[in-house]
């Protein structure tokens, strides 16, 4: 029988309810390619193993007793290690919750296993998710499955390269300045940071409250729809007072014509510094396959896109500090022994806690947030967000989305950004959609004409279309025969359904 | 130190206070569904919202913003329909996410102002015919300053303006062990019970408007009655559901720039806040008299000692970092809840006191005393149902002068002794002898009167023997009474009551006697 990396998660779901094979044989085949490939890639912090098994088992004694199964019943499922579940660690890949064990499971996890996913473990990230290559993980690095001696993005980087590599079908990962789509980019797999309160915060360690959303990743964008109905079929969740109900299916009309629909492109983000020819170039292609389909493409201006990434950086570090101040050592997590003041053991927990960019993110949202320094910066920054909060209305009135790159390169090499403000710019497509809290997401356009790693073009929606953006991502992967395709070094290892 | 009357003369107080009030009687914390109640086992009402854990995410209580906009409407706030919680941050145990959600510049309720009776010895504290209020905030309804005259009796009104009343979260419960008077410094072990924390908590600010310890005290007083009135909290200053920081600073009489404020805290009772107040109010002076500097800190109240004492000096203004707390959307408060609120208000104590005065001939003061508490009121109001209207008057007076003394008397108990007394068929003295035996039962009073045979004798006829056979055997007295002395009346009342063995009415005694001696 074939290995498990080439079905699809309906595949997978519709063989364990069909008996062709059962979810404890998934759950087995996908942890054998786990251990194949994982000294490769890298991508886990935490492998759940008896924890797999066992929501495995539950999926095949349901199946015994009659019940119907969920949509995702058996579907191997990895989680971003910001998201807690009971019976793991949860330690944002940080020395601060180095030991941390989850008390309380996420909603957006805990709904993936009420529809029948089985959990394989908690994916490496950058630290507290700063980052944009899981570089900053204090645990190990994790390498991009097309080319282990680069990065796999981030801060999802774990979450992307499970995907990619074969060793899950899907996983979920935290998106709060691009953190699903970039890495999704590098990796070639496909990964959507819905709108802003359609997936539950709740269990998702926060690092910028108004700016994080979970999404999934997968080799296909059904894969990904799945998943979203996963995410948000039981309504909006009580626990998180900024979710809101997003009644929709996203796999109805999945694969209907985009014919006659309008995609704008922003010709003044074509042109940006830092952008490679064989990103921009393949982005264009994508167009005109668009247009292949019967889509117009429309020009469409966003003027002040170019400060997103300034007001972002004043938006996310004031609401990081805030966020990361209960981790102060006294209840939970790592703490500074043989200290002669409660303040000297706060000090000392944090200082070496934290690695250098947790750091700077907190010394800087510390500082924004000051008393004569806020008015200078916090009130600009929110003007900012209505002023591209307005573009963005602006642009939807002459189009249904727009495409534009997810990230400006390809996947760079270990070490190669150690300027922070150069990783910055890796977000420079990604972060004016968390500004304004609308969904996108991004789709492998193949491999960069120069580099020949993944190229992707990233689809950005208006607030809650975001089933008409996995219709338009559906057409791009038909257009390039995209769909589910495994990192070529890891396809097959291990992993076999016996 | 010169007395506060003294030093008063001289000096103008201004006063401000800052009330804690815990709305002790919801049923979940602030922010999550965590049971409301620090009489458990320590750390056992607490949840990973409440407890700080990464991941969790606050939900607010709705029943608690019903509650601040209640108070708001009973202290004639502003209701502001948009407002939002902020985030204030400070790293301490006592609050597990280092910050406190708190309400920023716009408080749900803005703007209102309590008006003070004070009367009494209290009343002297204040000089008459002086202004009153420091005009900081243009938005109140109520003109400041005011001139407040005092009326013949030496009572007066004015009114208190209030700033703001917002909602935040109270912090964990924490004991310091080893420690030298239960502080952290030197402390070997800290221990924290988060059960209080993410307790909702209202914080009301009042503009610096009060001028003595009297309307401070009276002022915690009033909003203590129309919390509990408004059912939102039980207002303990003792267990600490309420708490109130004083702040206070003099100034020369006649002079208006503030001087330098010290804040008072440790405050619970009401004995404490005026004490505590008054002691600072002459200390400020006696430092300001001998050309001292008032250092901007916070003193504790000791009131053992009957003093305040530095707890620490404020430097520089803390920077609390606040900033929008954007788990939490803005709200955006319909008319509908603001009049569900609105209905939901019961007659607040003044209204009450009006209406006893006019509809049941109550005294004023008996009237306040009663309103103020809405249990006794209730349980008046029951007393009064039923009851011959000349005998309702009677009944306040027993409820203030009698009950008090007593935990479980019913109010058919109290109908019922307060109509004997106000027949004049019991003494006062008596009607407390027969509360003591019936309080905790069901019994009658008046069955206990016939039974021990209390019943007075109100017929003249059966006391007119008794009163000449004392004046006859009494001539000295009546003597006094001819050359001046009225008061021996009282003896020879005395000596009628030994004579019925205790039956007569002492009243028609001292009628029947004057009668005579005057005839």
């Amino acid at each position: 029988m074939a290995n498990f990396d080439q079905l699809s998660a309906a595949q997978i779901a519709a063989g364990v309810r069909a008996g062709d094979f059962s979810a404890t044989e998934v759950a087995r085949a996908s942890l054998d390619a786990v251990d194949s490939r994982e000294p490769q890639v890298q991508a886990f912090l935490e492998v759940s193993s008896d924890l797999a098994l066992e929501a495995a088992e539950r999926t095949d004694q349901a199946r015994a007793r009659g019940e119907e199964l969920g949509p995702l019943a058996g579907v191997p499922c990895a989680f971003k290690d910001n998201m807690h579940l009971v019976g793991t660690h949860t330690t944002c890949a940080s020395r601060m919750l180095e030991n941390y064990e989850s008390t309380f499971t996420a909603t957006c996890v805990r709904r993936m296993l009420d529809a029948g996913a089985t959990p394989i473990g908690k994916a490496n990230m950058d630290e507290f998710a700063f980052g944009s290559s899981t570089e900053s993980s204090a645990f190990h690095r994790t390498n991009n499955p097309w080319d282990t001696t680069r990065v796999p993005g981030g801060s999802s980087g774990g979450s992307a390269a499970a995907v990619a590599s074969g060793e899950v079908t899907v996983s979920l990962g935290s998106d709060t300045g691009g953190s699903i789509r970039q890495p999704a980019s590098l990796c070639g797999v496909v990964g959507m940071k819905p709108t802003y309160g359609a997936v539950s915060r709740y269990g998702v360690v926060a690092f910028g409250s108004s700016l994080d959303q979970v999404g999934p990743f997968g080799r296909r964008v059904e894969d990904v729809a799945l998943a979203m109905n996963a995410l948000v079929s039981p309504g909006r969740d009580p626990l998180d007072s900024t979710s809101q109900d997003c009644p929709v299916d996203f796999l109805e009309h999945l694969d209907d014509p985009i014919a006659g629909k309008r995609v704008g492109v922003v010709p003044q983000l074509m042109e940006v510094q830092g952008l490679t020819d064989e990103v921009r170039d393949a982005v264009n292609g994508a167009a005109r396959a668009l247009e292949g389909q019967g889509a117009q493409v429309v020009e469409v201006e966003l003027p002040n896109i170019a400060s997103a990434i300034s007001a972002y950086y004043v938006i996310a570090p004031c609401e990081a500090f805030s966020n990361l101040a209960r981790f102060d050592g006294v209840r939970y997590g790592y703490q500074e022994q043989g200290c002669a003041t409660l303040a000297e053991q706060t000090s000392l927990s944090r200082a070496h806690g934290f690695g250098e960019e947790a750091k700077r993110r907190q010394m800087l949202g510390a500082y924004l947030l000051s008393s004569g320094v806020y008015d200078t910066y916090y009130y600009p920054a929110q003007q900012v967000r209505t002023l591209i909060t307005q573009d963005y209305e602006r642009a939807y009135e002459k189009c249904d989305v727009i495409l534009m790159p997810a990230a400006p390169r390809t996947a760079f090499k270990f070490g190669e950004l150690s300027d922070p403000t150069q990783m910055y710019a890796s977000d420079m497509f990604t972060i004016s959609n968390n500004i304004v809290g609308n969904g996108g997401v991004s789709v492998p356009l193949g491999l960069g004409r120069d580099s020949g790693l993944p190229v992707s073009a990233q689809l950005q929606g208006p607030a809650f279309r975001d089933r008409m953006l996995l219709q338009f991502a559906r057409a791009i992967e038909r257009a390039y025969d995209a769909s589910g395709i495994v990192a070529p070094d890891f396809a097959g290892k291990g992993g076999d359904l016996a | 130190m010169r007395s506060l009357q003294e030093v008063l003369q001289d000096w103008e107080a201004v006063i401000g206070l800052e009330v804690h009030t815990e709305l002790t009687t919801l049923e979940t914390k602030m922010f999550c569904n965590c049971k409301l109640s620090h009489d458990d086992e320590p750390n056992t009402n607490v949840c990973p919202v409440c407890l700080g854990m990464p991941g969790a995410l606050p939900v607010p209580n709705k029943k608690a913003i019903q509650s601040i906009v209640m108070a708001g409407l009973a202290t004639n706030c502003q209701i502001q329909k948009h407002s939002m919680f902020y985030r204030k941050h400070y790293f301490y145990p006592d609050m597990a996410k280092n910050f406190q959600t708190t309400q920023g510049p716009v408080a749900f309720c803005m703007y209102g102002h309590l008006d003070l009776e004070v009367s009494g010895e209290g009343a002297s504290e204040r000089p008459d015919g002086v202004e009153t209020g420091t005009d900081t905030v243009a938005a109140h309804d109520v003109a400041a300053p005011v001139t407040v005259r005092k009326a013949e009796d030496g009572s007066y009104t004015v009114p208190i303006r209030i700033l703001r009343i917002h909602m935040e979260e109270d912090a964990a419960k924490m004991v310091h062990v080893g420690g030298e008077e239960g502080r952290i410094a030197d402390a070997t072990e800290s221990l924290i019970d988060y059960n209080r924390c993410g307790t909702p908590l209202i914080e009301l600010v009042t503009e610096p408007d009060l001028r003595t310890p009297e309307e401070a005290r009276l002022f915690m007083e009033k909003l203590q009655q129309t919390f509990r009135t408004l059912g939102i909290s039980d207002c303990s200053l003792e267990s600490g559901s309420m708490r109130c920081d004083g702040n206070v600073s003099l100034r020369r009489r006649g002079t208006h720039e503030l001087g330098t404020k010290t804040e008072l805290k440790n405050i619970n009772s009401f004995k404490s806040l005026h004490d505590g107040l008054e002691y600072e109010i002459r200390r400020q002076a006696e430092v300001l008299e001998e050309g001292g500097i008032i250092y901007q800190e916070t003193r504790h109240w000791e009131p053992s000692r009957k003093r305040t004492v530095v707890m620490r000096v404020k430097e520089t203004a803390d920077d609390y970092r606040l900033f929008p707390d954007p788990d939490l959307a803005p709200f955006d408060l319909s008319d509908e809840f603001i009049d569900d609120c609105r209905a939901r208000i019961p007659e607040l104590p003044d209204a009450k006191r009006d209406r006893y005065v006019a509809s049941f001939g109550l005294k004023r003061a008996d009237a306040a005393q009663i309103a103020g508490d809405p249990v006794t009121a209730g349980f008046f109001e029951e007393a009064a149902d039923g009851a011959d209207g000349r005998v309702v008057p009677t009944i306040a007076n027993v409820m203030v002068n009698l009950v008090p003394a007593f935990d479980a008397l019913t109010p058919a108990q109290v109908r019922s002794i307060s109509t004997l007394l106000a027949g004049d068929a019991i003494t006062f003295a008596q009607a407390r002898e027969v509360l003591e035996a019936v309080n905790g039962t069901q019994d009658d009073p008046e069955r206990v009167v016939d039974e021990r045979g209390m019943r007075q004798v109100t017929d003249t006829g059966a006391l007119e023997p008794i009163v000449d056979e004392v004046l006859g055997r009494c001539q000295d007295q009546v003597q006094q009474y001819h050359d001046g002395n009225k008061k021996v009346v009282g003896y020879l009342v005395g000596q009628c009551m030994k004579a019925s063995k205790g039956k007569g009415n002492p009243k028609l005694f001292n009628q029947l006697l004057r009668q005579k001696l005057e005839a």
